[in-house]
């Protein structure tokens, strides 16, 4: 895929991006567990990127509930549109993991298996005693760079990106195939989520 | 226009060019090209922070590098290596920006761009500050030529946000609509607040200097006292009484002000009229430019200008400047619009008919609602918890208030906003439209809604957490007011609390009913989180009276103190007596009796969770205290004059590796007039921008005088700048790699220069104080 450079960045030039795995319905810890849960993150450096801080945002309505803030990406136990679940949105790739992707496939295959190893680690935290769960195959892609004008090629394009993703992933465990659907207003941000 | 639908375009700056303002257009390429500089290690580090400070650029907790996790101290490698942005400041360290919203006033358009800022550099969050301004947090340096681009484009700007400059001017959020008002201060505050940004006269100053605005004496929304201006709208009969009509004008205050010292503004003038207010407030920042303390920060607000001179003398100060100001058409060309800021309501003015009404309603009117003078419109507070709101809530909001008022809000300094000119037969919908978005709790300006400082969560000057003790005392308050407990009683209802995470007191708890700030003790060997209780403060009469500390207790049993308080004084109140009176009747060693068993620490062994702060699990370390941004780093003007020709050689060196000869000797010229006209600032303040006249001066005062003349090389680098004047233009290569040379040499001198005379000022204060 091309870079437009009238269009803002090109498909592979889009580092913003985010996703959303939701818990599982019966999941049962409110947002401020998480407080301690990530702190042990930072101090244990549980992940190989850089982590700094917190941010305690349960108080608010919907909102991204607690924050971990690295300098890569911001984990959140999120709780936008009152659906728990952990949010990986990506701002930069300097992680030495990250080095070498190029493409939006690898670009998407390196966010799914850093929101899932979240996800995993979560739900193996002694302190949640495994109140929260994921439902891997209920996932959202966001967009979060609004200068990212996208006409209807490259939101095709984006969409099949994802599929493809998601195939290659181990969401599937037979169930089938997943499909997108595009949600939210005109004004929101570019959000694909699994029908 | 949406900054998302715009057409295409490869980066912010090419895609909003036609919407950005040219004054801050230039700003913001200033800024852009100082980060480069700084990059390529071209820019010295305390002019950078400042340079960044002055955009609204603020550091954060642990962005020197490190963190303590409660046992130790751990090093956050961040890829930036040593690339800094001030000193002991990490570049990629994440930082606050501050975002001006003069009088708290924001439209839906704002509103919608901040809510998307805030999901694509910060965390979804927008917060609202107790300077009615909107932060946000946790961004990169990097990011900030965007951030700023796409504020200018909604025609909001974070210059001057921070550093030693004049802050976000507030005021009353219900100008123009108050019952008590004279008139609405919104136009004058508009004014002001454009007059003064980017002034010659406001850019030398020591530290920062604070405007509010407020409509009456009595009420405590523009909270005039404690501000270096305040100034308090007036009307008298024209004339001084000698015709029938009356006159506009304001009583004008100087010299107030929080922090760990606080002070009651004094009154500079009973009464200016609206046409001598421009000039009065250019006046007092001539006067704090020149004379205000530089080099001791803790000193340096106008507060101890004002208290060291006297307000007689510095009354007199400010006459004199008065006296020789040179007349400038903008003191009263904006009285000819003051429109430029009414808010006119778009629904009609129904009254509330009785019938059905949404669950909680009522509670809700009883708190957030309020008359309008304009008969039929009442003002909605939105209550937010800490300040702060989603980027889906600002859109919400957006558009609610689009249905209800054109699209108009005010944030407040209780870190609340505000929607006027409600028609009241639109309150139930309203309301219905709140609750969904999650923005209808009641209780707004009452006892729950607790105001707070950013705190330990990203402050590095916090001591305590002022926001994990806010976010606690919300929920017991609440929970007491549902369970019937001791605060739901009437006599506390609209008690205010502030809570500050140290004696700075940016969340103002000297005015509050009872205040907090955070303080550490030692016991058992560690350090443990507590606030000090502040008693006696008044909110109300613009911020009246200042409260002291009584007792420091834990943090972790503050929410018992406030019980214990506001249970003396349901228990022993008198009729009709305030809470201000009973405490001076009661009398503090009471209140701190009361207290005195929380006082007590048990062993850390027995009780570990008061070794630790509000939701913040670590065990307590004061460890990440670091060096504050508050005061700003003091670069006088002279040295930001002299960066900006350094910036101006930089961009030539650019073009002369382009191989544009003519553009980089053009550039190396106008550098060495601007490091010239910055030295010339030294003693005089309105030097022009013509070669011709910088020359001149620069020939009297600094090359007759032989100030500039290198003490080896003598008058060398004073001629190159009349050697380059004498003839400017060239197309050659070579010479203009020279120039750029002679440049760059002529402004080490100016700097050489400037370090002579800052000397001589040490040994001799007065030369340049008189
Ligand atoms: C010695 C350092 C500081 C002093 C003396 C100081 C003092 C103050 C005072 C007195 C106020 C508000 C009261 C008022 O005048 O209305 C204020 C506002 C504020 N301060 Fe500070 N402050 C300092 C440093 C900081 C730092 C490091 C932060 C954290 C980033 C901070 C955050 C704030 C905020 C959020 C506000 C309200 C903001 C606004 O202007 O919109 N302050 N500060
Ligand atoms: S009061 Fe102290 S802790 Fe709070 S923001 Fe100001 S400097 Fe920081």
């Amino acid at each position: 895929m091309s870079t437009a450079s009238t269009s803002g960045p090109g498909l592979d030039d889009l580092v913003k991006l985010e996703l959303k795995v939701l818990a599982k319905d019966e999941s049962a810890a409110a947002a401020e567990e998480f407080i301690p849960v990530f702190h042990r993150w930072i101090t244990e450096r549980v992940l190989p990127e850089l982590l700094i801080d917190v941010a305690d945002y349960s108080h608010v309505h919907e909102g991204p509930g607690v924050l971990l803030v690295g300098h890569d990406a911001i984990y959140a136990y999120d709780q936008s549109r009152g659906e728990p679940g952990l949010l990986y949105s990506r701002r930069r790739e300097t992680a030495p993991e990250s080095a070498g992707i190029a493409t939006l496939d690898q670009r998407l295959d390196s966010l799914l298996r850093c929101a899932f190893r979240a996800c995993d680690q979560i739900e193996a935290e002694p302190q949640l005693a495994g109140r929260v769960t994921f439902d891997r195959r209920r996932i959202e892609l966001r967009v979060n760079d609004r200068l990212f004008a996208a006409d209807d090629d490259m939101v095709a394009a984006l969409e099949s990106a994802f599929s493809r993703a998601l195939a290659a992933s181990d969401i599937g465990n037979g169930d089938g195939p997943v499909t997108l659907e595009r949600i939210g207003e005109a004004r929101e941000r570019l959000t694909f989520r699994t029908a | 226009m949406s900054q998302q639908t715009a057409n295409g375009t490869a980066s912010w700056k090419a895609r909003l060019e036609r919407w950005i303002p040219p004054h801050l257009d230039e700003q913001i390429e200033i800024y852009e090209t100082q980060l480069e500089q700084k990059r390529q290690g071209k820019i010295d580090d305390k002019v950078f922070a400042e340079t960044r400070l002055r955009r609204g650029v603020y550091g954060q907790r642990y962005d020197n590098g490190q963190r303590h996790d409660g046992t130790a101290s751990r090093a956050l490698e961040y890829p930036c290596g040593d690339l800094t942005k001030g000193p002991n400041t990490v570049w990629d360290a994440p930082g606050m920006l501050r975002i001006k919203i003069p009088f708290g006033a924001m439209n839906g358009e704002q509103m919608e761009v901040l809510a998307d800022l805030a999901e694509e550099y910060s965390d979804g969050i927008a917060h609202v500050t107790t300077r009615q301004d909107i932060q946000l947090h946790f961004i990169h340096i990097d990011d900030t030529p965007d951030l700023m681009r796409r504020l200018a484009a909604v025609d909001i700007t974070t210059q001057e946000a921070c550093g030693n400059s004049v802050r976000n001017v507030t005021a009353c959020p219900m100008a123009g609509v108050c019952r008590d008002e004279p008139f609405d201060v919104s136009p004058y505050a508009h004014a002001l607040t454009h007059f003064l940004l980017g002034h010659k006269d406001a850019q030398d100053f020591g530290r920062k200097f604070k405007i509010a605005f407020s409509g009456c004496e009595q009420h405590a929304c523009g909270l005039a006292n404690m501000h270096d201006l305040g100034v308090v709208a007036q009307v008298r009969k024209a004339g001084n009484g000698t015709s029938s009509g009356t006159e506009r004008g304001f009583r004008v205050y100087v010299g107030g002000g929080l922090g760990a010292v606080p002070h009651q503004a004094k009154v500079l003038r009973e009464f200016v009229r609206e046409d001598e207010l421009l000039p009065l407030a250019q006046a007092v920042c001539r006067v704090f430019g020149r004379l205000g303390e530089k080099r001791n920060r803790a000193r340096a607000r106008v507060k101890f200008l004002v208290a060291k001179l006297g307000i007689e003398e510095f009354t007199r100060l400010v006459d004199e400047e008065l006296a020789v100001l040179p007349a400038d058409d903008r003191w009263t060309a904006y009285l000819d619009d003051l429109s430029v800021t009414d808010e006119a309501p778009t629904r009609p003015a129904a009254t509330l008919e009785p019938g059905p009404r949404p669950e909680g309603f009522a509670e809700w009117l009883g708190s957030n609602v309020q008359r309008q003078r304009q008969p039929g419109y009442v003002t909605v507070a939105v209550n937010l918890p800490l300040g702060d709101l989603t980027s889906t809530q600002l859109r919400d909001l957006a558009d609610t208030a689009r249905r209800y008022n054109g699209g108009l809000v005010r944030n407040t300094v209780e870190q609340n906003i505000v929607l006027r000119n409600i028609g009241e037969a639109d309150l139930p919908a309203l309301y219905v439209e709140l609750r969904a978005a999650g923005l209808g709790a009641p209780g707004a300006s009452s006892l729950v809604d607790v105001t707070a400082c950013p705190g330990t969560d990203t402050c590095k000057l916090g001591i305590s957490a002022s926001r994990g003790l806010a976010g606690e005392l919300r929920k017991r308050i609440a929970t007491s007011i549902r369970t019937t407990g001791v605060l739901a009683d009437e006599a506390v209802k609209d008690l205010r609390i502030k809570v500050s995470g140290c004696f700075n007191s940016c969340g103002q708890h000297h005015v509050a009913d009872i205040g907090f700030y955070g303080v550490s003790r030692k016991s058992d060997g560690r350090t443990v989180p507590h606030f000090q209780v502040i008693l006696g403060g008044q909110w109300t009469e613009n911020a009246g009276s200042y409260g002291l500390a009584v007792v420091a207790v834990p943090a972790k049993r503050i929410p018992e103190a406030v019980e214990r308080i506001a249970g003396l004084y349901v228990a022993e109140r008198e009729k009709g007596e305030t809470f201000q009176s009973f405490i001076a009747r009661v009398g503090k060693a009471r209140v701190r009796q009361l207290l005195d068993d929380l006082t007590k620490l048990p062993m850390y062994l027995e009780d570990r969770n008061l070794y630790s702060d509000w939701g913040d699990p670590r065990e307590y370390t004061i460890g990440d205290l670091g060096v504050g941004e508050c005061a700003g780093e003091v670069v006088t003007a002279v040295e930001f004059g002299l960066s900006a020709a350094e910036r101006e050689v930089f961009q030539g060196l650019l073009e002369l590796d382009r191989g544009e000869a003519e553009g980089a000797a053009a550039k190396a010229y106008t550098a060495m007039l601007q490091a010239a006209r910055a030295l010339i600032t030294t003693e005089n303040i309105d030097i022009g921008t013509a070669p011709q006249e910088i020359v001149d001066e620069f020939r009297t005062r600094f090359y007759d005088s032989e100030l500039f003349f290198d003490p080896y090389a003598g008058a060398k680098f004073a001629n190159y700048l009349f050697r380059v004047h004498g003839d400017p233009e060239t197309a050659s290569g070579e010479e203009a790699h020279r120039r750029i040379e002679e440049a760059q040499l002529f402004i080490e001198a100016a700097h050489a220069c400037n370090q002579r005379i800052s000397q001589a000022q040490v040994a001799d204060p007065l030369r340049r104080a008189v």
